[in-house]
């Protein structure tokens, strides 16, 4: 066809000059940092050839500017849009690195409310690949209302549509927030930082020294913070595991997560699930052997791995189903509850309640962890955060005690008082206010000071108490837990559980919201 | 521009003692390593798994973790650690790791207050990655406190039979 006529002259000289604005140098000088641009990680999440562009075209405002140049240039350094990612409708925006640093000006931020917009009404996922110098200085307050605009759109949307930030690179000041209020945040290791305050600043005010990577890295994030959930190594495995991220979650809080074919290949009577939980009490084993034999294979995908690691939290699948795994680690810390693991957790919950995910908890816990440095900093604030979340939550809820399950720790991980829907205890289980040694130290503490061997009575005592007090079979005749299970055949009670649950109706009391302790 | 697809011609799988092997894709039967390309097919059935199958005979191989692109394989009883790098995340990691400084020491603390139960290594040993050297009972729990780095024991703090606060230091190593 013949586009040389008038109007198409014009149509074609804006799309040649275009193409010329994302010259190759740009690319190689992002690459030669190790990161791709915007275009290469848009290409790699969406499926081939679907992602449609928004406003290619604008252009940076045209207002006062005191001091400093904006950079004429076509998209003002953001790419929005939508397309397909494993088939499903997603929206995205990512900010152009090599266009004024990916600077955030109003008509930037104006292109990332629009697409905001457009998710939520459409109900589908959002995703932000952020690779940004921060506010446009040259703009001034004009840059600032654009991102509380942007901060007001992610609250908006929290609960109604999942929201995830892709961090490839800087994220400074105030910008950091947007990430810090949408669901979850992934980073990219040495390549991304995220600081409220940059090293430069810290250096000024505070004299102290510290690197981009020290302050506000993917390491610092994902271990210490817990502001970022995923780290990866390089942009290219970040965009792919975000791709599997997004294929356990629903597109908004009125759909169902999608549900893929299960092979099968773990059965729903799995005898090996009675050998990885050790005789020994005081011996730790790796929660997610016990996962990953109740899950469809290959389908648990940890969150926050690094972070408040004594409690495990993840998607998975049972018959290409999804569900959300909470489990306490004996590996780390024993296992114990704190508040790192605590806040960890009831984060968690509560997306896992907001998106229609059912929760699984697989509990071994000794308890809240103590000493001055926990009640310090507030495990009792933290802690109240679990519980609430637990409470609070109306998808299917499901617990499965492994071992141990001691006082608080009990409460709060989902018992049935709770509000729980189903409790079942393997037999191995320890249900009591306290462990053995504890409670015979408090219960006999007179006879042990009277007796000549009080060694020899302690360990007949707490061989007593373990018998007699510390097993399920005590909370199952009282009704406290529904079943004593063989470990082997958890998958198909937590399936038929699940089953039952299908049409679960909780009506929620009519108010704004709850308070919850934050 | 939008649609100009990424497209990734070849993998490379970088082991843990840094050697190369380069995979074309879509995926042929056959590896180079160093100048030489072999024939090796993957192929997997019921009874065994995935195999390995190289000159008429079957050698299985089980995937014993896998974690982003790291896999840690069991083959013939031995076990492999080894990377799967595309061309471009290979570059980043060579201008990467150029330049981040080498970490020389790593300083083993206490992650919870309680009690040393056992001191599994000595000073001059060699310890590998992952491999227990204290173990550390706290919440009636014993817990190994695994060695992070391949290295050698500088210095040894923990004592069995001592009582530990959070963060003390129980072990020097020097990394190799």
């Amino acid at each position: 066809m013949d586009l040389s006529g008038k109007p198409y002259k014009a149509f074609i000289q804006r799309q040649e000059a275009i193409k010329k604005q994302y010259s190759k140098k740009q690319a190689e000088k992002q690459h030669s940092k190790g990161k791709l641009t915007a275009f290469e990680r848009i290409n790699l999440l969406f499926d081939n050839a679907t992602f449609e562009e928004i406003d290619a075209y604008v252009t940076p405002a045209d207002q006062p500017v005191e001091f400093g140049k904006v950079e004429r240039s076509y998209g003002d350094g953001v790419i929005v849009g939508h397309g397909k990612v494993n088939g499903r409708l997603i929206f995205a925006y990512a900010q152009d690195f090599t266009i004024m640093g990916g600077s955030l000006g109003i008509v930037h931020a104006k292109k990332i409310a629009k697409i905001q917009e457009m998710a939520l009404k459409m109900g589908s996922p959002i995703i932000a690949l952020i690779d940004s110098g921060g506010a446009r200085i040259q703009e001034g307050v004009a840059s600032l209302s654009g991102y509380a605009g942007i901060f007001h759109n992610i609250i908006h949307s929290s609960g109604i549509i999942p929201q995830i930030s892709v961090i490839m690179g800087p994220a400074a000041g105030g910008a950091v927030y947007a990430p810090a209020l949408t669901d979850f945040v992934f980073m990219v290791n040495h390549t991304s930082y995220m600081f409220v305050t940059g090293p430069n600043v810290v250096k000024e005010v505070l004299n102290e020294d510290v690197t981009s990577d020290g302050l506000g890295g993917a390491e610092v994030h994902a271990r210490k913070s817990g502001v970022a959930q995923m780290i990866y190594d390089d942009e290219e495995n970040t965009i792919l595991a975000l791709k599997k991220f997004l294929s356990y979650l629903p597109s908004n809080n009125v759909e169902n997560p999608p549900v893929v074919s299960d092979d099968g290949s773990i059965g729903d009577i799995n005898e090996k699930l009675r050998d990885i939980v050790p005789d020994d009490p005081n011996k730790a084993y790796d929660v997610k052997d016990v996962i990953n034999q109740i899950v469809d294979r290959n389908s648990f995908f940890e969150t926050a791995e690094l972070f408040g690691a004594s409690l495990v939290t993840g998607f998975a699948r049972l018959r290409g189903k999804t569900i959300g795994i909470v489990a306490n680690q004996p590996k780390v810390l024993a296992g114990v509850l704190d508040i790192d693991s605590s806040t960890k957790g009831a984060r968690f919950i509560r997306f896992c309640d907001a998106f229609n995910i059912p929760i699984i908890t697989l509990e071994d816990v000794p308890g809240f962890l103590p000493g001055v440095d926990q009640e310090h900093s507030g495990i009792i604030r933290h802690g109240a955060k679990l519980l609430f979340a637990y409470s609070e939550a109306t998808v299917p809820k499901i617990t499965v005690i492994l071992r141990k399950a001691y006082g608080g720790a009990f409460i709060v991980m989902n018992s049935k008082n709770l509000g729980g829907d189903f409790s079942f205890a393997w037999p191995s289980a320890e249900i009591a206010v306290m462990g053995p040694d504890g409670a015979v130290a408090i219960l006999y503490r007179r006879e042990l000071a009277d007796s000549d061997n009080p060694v020899e009575l302690k360990k007949e005592l707490v061989k007593k108490y373990r018998d007699k007090i510390a097993n399920p079979f005590i909370a199952d005749e009282l009704g406290y837990i529904d079943e004593v299970i063989d470990p082997a055949v958890t998958r198909k009670k937590i399936l038929s559980a699940l089953n039952a649950l299908s049409n679960k109706w909780v009506k929620v009391p009519a108010r704004k919201h709850g308070n919850m302790p934050l | 521009m939008a649609n100009d697809k990424l497209q990734i011609k070849k993998l490379h799988a970088l082991s843990s003692e840094n050697r190369k092997f380069t995979f074309s894709l879509p995926l042929k039967h056959s590896i180079r390593i160093g100048k030489r390309d072999y024939e090796v097919k993957l192929k997997s059935d019921e009874k065994l798994g995935p195999y390995i199958l190289w000159k008429n005979r079957k050698y299985p191989v089980e995937i014993v973790r896998s974690r982003q692109n790291k896999y840690e394989i069991l083959f013939n009883d031995i076990s492999y650690t080894f990377t799967v790098e595309t061309p471009f995340s290979l570059q980043r990691k060579i201008v990467l790791d150029s330049k981040r400084g080498k970490v020389e020491q790593e300083f083993i603390k206490a992650p919870m207050p309680g009690k040393i139960i056992d001191v599994l290594v000595r000073e001059g040993a060699t310890v590998l990655r992952g491999e227990p050297v204290v173990i550390l009972e706290a919440m009636k729990m014993q817990n190994e406190i695994l060695s992070p780095v391949n290295g050698v024991i500088m210095k040894v703090y923990a004592r069995a039979n001592t009582n530990v606060m959070k963060d003390d230091l129980l072990i020097e190593i020097k990394v190799s």
